[in-house]
């Protein structure tokens, strides 16, 4: 039986320790603050990067570069026969892209998943990966799984304001279109490589309640299940706090849920700013079946 | 000589004299409102819904059939609805007319009938009927004529003239239903102005001498074409003085009554239709004058004026056409391309407002076309329907934004039979904007509709306005040129101070569950002063946000909401 390594980039949430436990690999992903270079998680904490951030510092984010990408690559297959790479969605990063490109020089060894995934809903894409590898799938096999699998997950994001996204110049039409003379706090959705805004909010209650109706509607809807059939995550920007409130919240019309909470991976963050709460859910998968 | 039955060309008589009447009455109608806001509504609103019948009925009497005649009076007045007394009336019409229109001559049984006919058609207008209004006294009325008409030998001058008491005695019994109509001390304005059209109709059926100066002036005119409308015609009426002037002083001295008395006489000299109340630091002024400017500049001897109003009252139709045709102008060069070009979009908004900030705000959140009116000019079903033809959209939510233009908008939506016009009973600016915010572009139209109806019930909204007349509302007692706040159920806090009526309102509106206070301040606030405002606001309830806007609204100083 072939050995699978899965490989994803801090977007996932993944963080370096929790990676070495689970037995995955994790490509800190660059970040360029006020001209120095940094690696997420490595030499930069979320906390270093949030002060930064309401600094006004000039962050840019950029993909992982190709040396590093192949260098952990090379290092991962001398122990391993085959790998399963998950970067960050193609929608939003030109990481998958390159990731790609890099690996038809590692042909029949490196599969890249372009599921177009972020931050909790690419995590667990991730477990799914490794439970599937330790199930004996092959690195072919679980990529085809994957991408079976990709639109079986969406992401609700409220954010606390529009400011970060404006800076940013990361506006799709439909988030520009938004009325910019009320303070607003907009919903934005994740539906694959479509980011855009779903529905605008003027309180951040109202705004958790929109979410909460969404991921309603998509499991009786879309999914077409009931919430045991669905990992139902929280991702948050500096939001802990409230997170944990709507996980309390969100165990109350779910009981028994596995919900996980995890801080939204930088490169999202610098986009949307601090104080952003968001609901994901993902179809589990039925390993048995596959 | 007695008269039996009413023809084709005495119902258009009795119809027309009916219109003139009420018209003659407005000014005091407008005065039976209830709350003493300066939004002269129902007066104004029934008159304008019934001119536009008469002018149609004017245009068809000469040789006009039953039927005709009819179709002029129903569809005349649905077009020409404004307001929620003014829709109410034009469902009578409709109803009244439904049942005479296939006859050649009406007699007392028919009669009866139709107005048992013109109920039931109101009733369904309304949603939750309220009695002790124009629809109890309409009720009253045609109960009184199905009971007469049993008679056989009864005459039908002497029905008509018992219908017409047993409804005055309805309307005299209003208060008695609705105890704001007692507190404030008047009877139903919608109820009072039906029994001045029913006045009008039966003078004509008696024969009393009447002018007809709107049919007479329309045939003389029958060639002029749109122009010659019933305000056009008004100019030929006996209007000694054109100019109606509203004002009111705010006094930078006492106005002793010797000054009162001069001013009056003063005003006496140079019009007439004088009203002048002057309360301790204000004085409300309304003249009929053709120099509007000798008034002002007495009145600027006491104090600053404000709530400047004039209209030229032989002019004012043409002045209305002036300005709808520099909108369209307007809004033909807004748009590069022809509307009809491009694709209709699944959904578009039309929005009811006043105010260039909110206006800008509605505009912002994606809202197509703005009908402006509000408190004081509240659009019509045609203007509506006017409206609607300027979004290029299969499905159009109209947000009317004021509780007096949700019936013209749902008889719009009835009229409408080419695009999908859904009402969301907005009843407030707030309520507008909190709609079109929570309108979700992924879901269905119906989907849209249900939660944007679910959202206008979570905000709350508070107006600061001041009183134009003395009265007692809400255990309240009111004075003229007092500022009140009102709340979505009554009136809040009543006061001589502005800023401490608005904190109050605010106050009365927070709970422990609010987040978030938008204040939109009105065209007569200066910006430090709401400024300020917001920051006594923001220290009195330290756990909301606090948004300033600049509404640009008329006579609202303050529109602020909670949620």
């Amino acid at each position: 039986m072939a050995k699978v390594a899965i490989v994803t980039d801090s977007n996932s949430g993944i963080t370096q320790k929790e990676a070495k436990a689970l037995g995955v690999y994790v490509l800190p992903m660059p970040f360029t603050v006020d001209n120095e270079t940094y690696l997420e998680d490595v030499n930069l904490t979320q906390k270093e990067f949030y002060e930064k951030l309401k600094g006004d510092a000039d962050i840019f984010t950029s993909q992982p570069s190709p040396d590093a990408v192949m260098k952990l690559w090379d290092e991962i297959l001398k122990e391993y026969d085959e790998i399963v790479h998950i970067p960050m969605s193609s929608g939003l990063s030109g990481s998958c892209q390159t990731a790609m490109m890099l690996a038809q020089d590692y042909e029949d060894k490196v599969y890249v998943v372009n599921n177009q995934r972020i931050s909790v809903t690419q995590r667990q894409s991730v477990l799914d990966a490794l439970e599937l590898s330790k199930r004996g799938k092959t690195a072919a096999e679980i990529e085809k799984i994957l991408i079976e699998d990709k639109f079986n997950s969406s992401i609700y994001i409220t954010l606390d304001t529009l400011y970060y996204l404006k800076k940013g110049g990361r506006l799709t039409p439909a988030v520009a279109a938004i009325g910019t003379l009320l303070r607003l706090k907009p919903v934005l959705q994740i539906q694959g490589e479509k980011l855009d805004t779903f529905a605008k909010a003027r309180t951040t209650k109202q705004g958790k309640a929109i979410m909460m109706d969404a991921i309603k509607n998509d499991m009786e809807n879309r999914f077409k299940t009931d919430y045991t059939g669905m990992h139902l995550q929280i991702a948050h920007t500096e939001n802990e706090e409230a997170a944990e409130q709507l996980k309390a919240e969100l165990l109350e019309l779910y009981p028994g849920s596995e919900i996980v909470i995890n801080p939204l991976s930088l490169s999202v963050s610098c986009h949307i700013g601090p104080g952003a709460l968001a609901i994901a859910v993902c179809k589990k998968m039925n390993y048995d079946e596959m | 000589m007695a008269i039996n039955s009413i023809d084709a060309k005495l119902l258009a008589k009795m119809f027309l004299a009916g219109a003139k009447n009420l018209e003659s009455k407005k000014e005091w109608i407008n005065e039976l409102n209830v709350f003493p806001v300066p939004d002269g509504d129902t007066g104004t609103n029934m008159t304008m819904t019934i001119m536009s019948a008469a002018k149609e009925v004017a245009a068809a009497m000469e040789n006009g059939s039953m039927k005709e005649i009819c179709k002029a009076i129903s569809g005349g007045s649905l077009r020409g609805a404004r307001g929620n007394s003014g829709v109410i009336l034009s469902q009578l019409f409709r109803g009244f007319t439904k049942r005479i229109a296939e006859e050649d001559t009406i007699t007392v049984v028919i009669l009866a009938e139709a107005c048992e006919r013109a109920v039931e058609t109101a009733y369904k207008a309304v949603m939750k009927p309220k009695e002790g209004t124009i629809l109890t006294v309409a009720k009253g009325a045609a109960e009184k004529a199905k009971e007469l008409a049993a008679d056989e030998n009864m005459e039908l001058e002497s029905f008509v003239g018992q219908v017409i008491e047993h409804a005055k005695y309805v309307l005299s019994l209003t208060p008695e239903m609705l105890p704001v109509l007692k507190q404030a001390g008047v009877v139903d304005s919608g109820g009072q102005g039906l029994v001045e059209v029913l006045n009008g109709a039966y003078d004509a059926l008696m024969g009393k001498e009447i002018d007809y100066t709107i049919s007479e002036v329309k045939n003389t005119q029958a060639g002029a074409g749109q122009m010659s409308s019933s305000y056009g015609v008004q100019a030929e009426m006996d209007i000694k003085f054109g100019y109606c002037t509203e004002f009111i002083i705010m006094l930078n001295k006492t106005f002793t009554a010797k000054m009162e008395k001069d001013f009056k006489a003063f005003l006496e000299s140079i019009g007439d239709s004088i009203v002048c109340v002057a309360d301790e630091d204000v004085v409300k002024v309304h003249v009929h004058t053709n120099d509007p400017g000798l008034a002002i500049q007495r009145a600027l001897t006491y104090g600053g004026l404000s709530n400047m109003k004039i209209d030229n009252m032989r002019l004012e139709h043409e002045e209305k056409l002036f300005k709808m045709a520099e909108k369209e102008t307007a809004q033909v060069e807004a748009s590069s391309a022809p509307v009809q070009d491009e694709p209709a979009k699944e959904v578009g908004f039309l929005a009811v407002s006043v105010g260039e900030g909110v206006n800008e705000i509605f505009k912002s959140l994606g809202v197509d076309y703005i009908i402006e009116g509000g408190q004081t000019m509240n659009p019509s079903t045609a203007d509506i329907l006017d409206a609607v033809d300027k979004v290029n959209a299969e499905t159009i939510f109209i947000l009317p934004n004021n509780k007096n233009i949700i019936l013209a908008a749902n008889q719009a939506a009835e009229l409408m039979t080419d695009k999908n016009l859904l009402v969301i009973p907005t009843k407030t600016i707030p309520q507008g904007i909190t709609a079109v915010i929570n309108y979700v572009p992924d879901l269905s139209v119906d989907e849209n509709e249900e939660a944007m109806i679910a959202e206008i019930g979570n905000v709350k909204t508070g107006q600061v306005t001041y009183a134009v007349r003395d009265t007692m509302i809400d255990d309240k007692e009111i004075k003229m040129g007092d500022y009140m706040g009102i709340g979505d159920a009554g009136i809040l806090t009543v006061g001589k101070d502005m800023e401490a009526i608005t904190l109050g309102m605010v106050d009365a509106m927070c709970d422990e569950d609010s987040e978030l206070i938008s204040i939109y301040y009105g065209c007569d606030v200066e910006e430090d002063d709401a400024e300020a405002l917001r920051e006594k606001v923001e220290a009195a309830h330290p756990n909301c946000d606090v948004e300033l806007q600049y509404g640009g609204q008329p006579i609202y100083y303050y529109v602020v909401s909670v949620e």
